[in-house]
């Protein structure tokens, strides 16, 4: 009964009501957004890779090593030899590997140079393996998969040609337009970056580099390094590795860091994520920090909106005492517009929420390679609105108080 | 306090006639009351010997003797302002309780309950009518008029009893008071005129059927035709609910039409030494 009061007060003063709900809403998406993003981004690059024991790169920053390697995102600095990658495949305790090459991109998605055991080894999620959507994997030098994306956003089919361009920017000038290659798979979504990836065999990216040197390179340096990687028959970007035991990780890890071919890393790919979530968490909880502020900020425009009306409504609340309203029940009123306006608050900022990550997940993917799945708020997101709404509710005790100590004072009149 | 102090004084005119004001111990107070036996039980109100102030430090700023009103009864409470009409209201009420004597309502002494039970009565058996603003602004005409029901179940149970529901009970009522035109009761209730909002705010006082209904400068901002018609129609649905009624006034011009008058005395509130007596026996 006095919620319904509150209700009908709150709708007669729509414009401050709507303002400060928007203020919470602003406030909670923020919250929840930050919140969203982190475990969204965790649980999304958890599921990018699994089933693969070591990545083995040159030799860097472990973190810059998967980031590129399977994130696509930033670019490897250096490469390793493929008889290097070779000498990996035949040590006694590796089951399978993948070798990728990177650098090139067709028509701003990345180029990922590799062999038929992608398709067959690269797992995600929960073990998943790739399926095909059309097609098959690759055989011949001239073919080309591509991932779910790439194909519907490009509009490509099977039989499809398609020419790749060197660099990894959006928009390249090198086209390797005089080898074309025809497309023979499309790859079933996965929720990863696979579905921005072009996927071609090493061969292919051999060819149209050897056609690219052929027309001269005028960094002399670029040239020498060029003919260094060239002399041991193409480099690579990274090796995906798989063991017959997991438990001989650690020991080939260190044994192919002392590898005396040529400097190496090699990381276990749960534990440098764990790495890369040391260096984002500082972020995060900065923004965690911001949000809270955010949302401290949002309820104190509520308590301030809330303050100021209250001198103006004491004739109200003595016309509700004159009607038998207890001070108890004209403080109530006010505690109950506060809680009515929290959980507006809270309600549209979820909605926002929502409503943003439907309309920005494509962008998010496309740009950060990062897949927001659209789930149920999580049980951490239900505590923190929790948290927002018991806020409100106690900010909401501060002016409800001022009004119970006035009405006591004012009775039915209003004394000034 | 010294002899320069009259404190509140309360006259009670019946039937025209001037009586002489009642002279407590000291001249600090004086009080009047009918001359007649005032019916103790049975009374709607009875106050006796109270004497009220603010704080304990300020000088009292009424005190009555005795005041008794009677079932149905009609009085007109007249007084200047600062003379203690607020406050007497206030202790008819029950909002504040007096530092001595007692104040009854329905024979229910309200030295005896606590805050909350004393809201509790009051919202059971005394309808309210103020100045102006009487409205709240964001419910609609039918919901203020039935707001006493949703805080007091005995009016609400009565009001069902009189017309089967609280809002045909506000439409009855609305009705007798001519406001029950749909076109009227579809506005906001603070777009009505000044003499609807009084009416409606009438139909509010005697939903449920309280015993005592008291108007505070319920006229105050109605012209003079509108203010006879008004009273006219507050006095025969008082009539027909069976309440008594105390309408407070410092404008007499409306003191004739009830059944008894009480002039309430000098300002309270000035410092003691600038006191001015305004009231005792001025009246006809």
């Amino acid at each position: 009964m006095i919620i319904g009061l509150a209700w009908k007060s709150l709708r007669h003063r729509r414009l401050t009501a709507a303002l400060t709900v928007a203020s919470i809403a602003l406030a909670v998406l923020l919250l929840l957004g930050v919140e969203r993003m982190r475990t969204e981004s965790r649980t999304s690059f958890a599921a990018t890779i699994s089933g693969t024991d070591l990545i083995v790169g040159a030799r860097s920053s472990p973190v810059h090593l998967l980031l590129s390697s399977v994130f696509h995102i930033g670019n490897a600095t250096n490469n390793i030899r493929r008889d290097t990658a070779r000498a990996l495949s035949e040590r006694p305790e590796v089951a399978w590997t993948i070798p990728i090459a990177l650098g090139d991109t067709h028509r701003g998605y990345r180029v990922i140079g590799t062999t038929g055991a992608y398709f067959e080894h690269f797992r995600f999620g929960a073990g998943r393996s790739l399926a095909f959507e059309a097609g098959k994997p690759l055989t011949a030098d001239d073919e080309a998969v591509l991932g779910a994306d790439v194909a519907h956003r490009l509009q490509y089919r099977l039989g499809s040609s398609i020419v790749l361009a060197h660099g990894a920017g959006e928009v390249s000038f090198v086209l390797h337009d005089d080898r074309p290659l025809r497309v023979v798979g499309i790859l079933a979504r996965t929720g990863t970056p696979v579905d921005r990836g072009v996927f071609v065999p090493l061969a292919a990216l051999d060819a149209v580099h050897a056609a690219a040197n052929v027309q001269g390179e005028s960094d002399p340096l670029a040239a020498a390094l060029k003919q260094r990687d060239g002399s041991s028959g193409g480099s690579l970007t990274a090796v995906l590795v798989g063991l017959k035991s997991r438990s001989a990780a650690l020991g080939v890890q260190r044994s192919i860091g002392e590898y005396a071919g040529e400097p190496l890393t090699a990381i276990l790919p749960a534990v440098t994520l764990l790495e890369v979530w040391e260096i984002t968490g500082v972020v995060e909880r900065t923004l965690l920090a911001v949000s809270s502020m955010v949302v401290v900020a949002g309820l104190a425009g509520m308590l301030v909106a809330l303050l100021t009306s209250s001198s103006e409504r004491r004739r109200e609340m003595a016309i509700l005492r004159s009607v038998g309203a207890r001070p108890a029940h004209v403080a109530g009123l006010i505690l109950g517009e506060a809680t009515l306006l929290t959980l507006a608050g809270i309600a549209s900022g979820v909605l926002a929420l929502y409503v943003g990550l439907l309309l920005a997940r494509g962008w998010i993917a496309a740009r950060f390679g990062l897949f927001l799945a659209v789930a149920w708020p999580s049980a951490h997101e239900l505590a923190l609105m929790a948290l927002v709404a018991a806020a409100g509710c106690l900010i909401g005790l501060i002016p409800a108080w001022r009004t119970y100590r006035v009405s006591l004072a004012d009775g039915m009149t209003v004394r000034i | 306090m010294g002899e320069g102090w009259d404190g509140g004084h309360l006259h009670a005119i019946r039937e025209g006639m001037v009586t002489t004001p009642y002279h407590a111990q000291g001249s600090r107070t004086c009080a009047l009351t009918p001359p007649t036996p005032s019916p103790t039980t049975g009374a709607v109100a009875a106050l006796r010997d109270v004497t009220f102030a603010w704080n304990r430090q300020a000088p009292p700023v009424l005190h009555i003797r005795q005041l008794d009103i009677a079932p149905r009864e009609r009085v007109f409470l007249r007084g200047p302002s600062g003379s203690g009409k607020t406050t007497l209201l206030n202790l008819l009420a029950g909002v504040v309780l007096p530092q001595r004597g007692s104040v009854s309502v329905l024979g229910t002494d309200f030295g005896s309950l606590g805050g909350a039970a004393r809201d509790r009565f009051r919202a059971d058996h005394v309808g309210f009518v103020f100045q102006l603003f009487n409205l709240i602004p964001y419910l609609t005409v039918v919901e203020n008029v039935v707001l006493p029901c949703l805080f007091s179940k005995r009016r609400r149970e009565r009001a069902i009893a009189t017309s089967g529901s609280v809002d045909a009970d506000a439409l009855r009522l609305l009705q007798h008071l001519d406001m029950a035109d749909p076109a009227v009761l579809a506005r906001p209730a603070t777009d009505l005129s000044a003499g609807q909002q009084q009416r409606v705010a009438a139909a509010r006082a005697l939903v449920g059927a309280p015993e005592l209904v008291i108007a505070d400068e319920a006229t105050s901002a109605l012209d003079a035709d509108r203010r006879a018609a008004f009273l006219d129609l507050l006095f025969r649905e008082c009539a027909a609910a069976g309440a008594a009624i105390v309408f407070v006034s410092h404008d007499a011009s409306a003191a004739h039409a009830f059944d008894r008058t009480i002039e309430l005395g000098s300002s309270s509130l000035p410092p003691a030494g600038a006191r001015q007596h305004l009231g005792a026996a001025r009246r006809r």
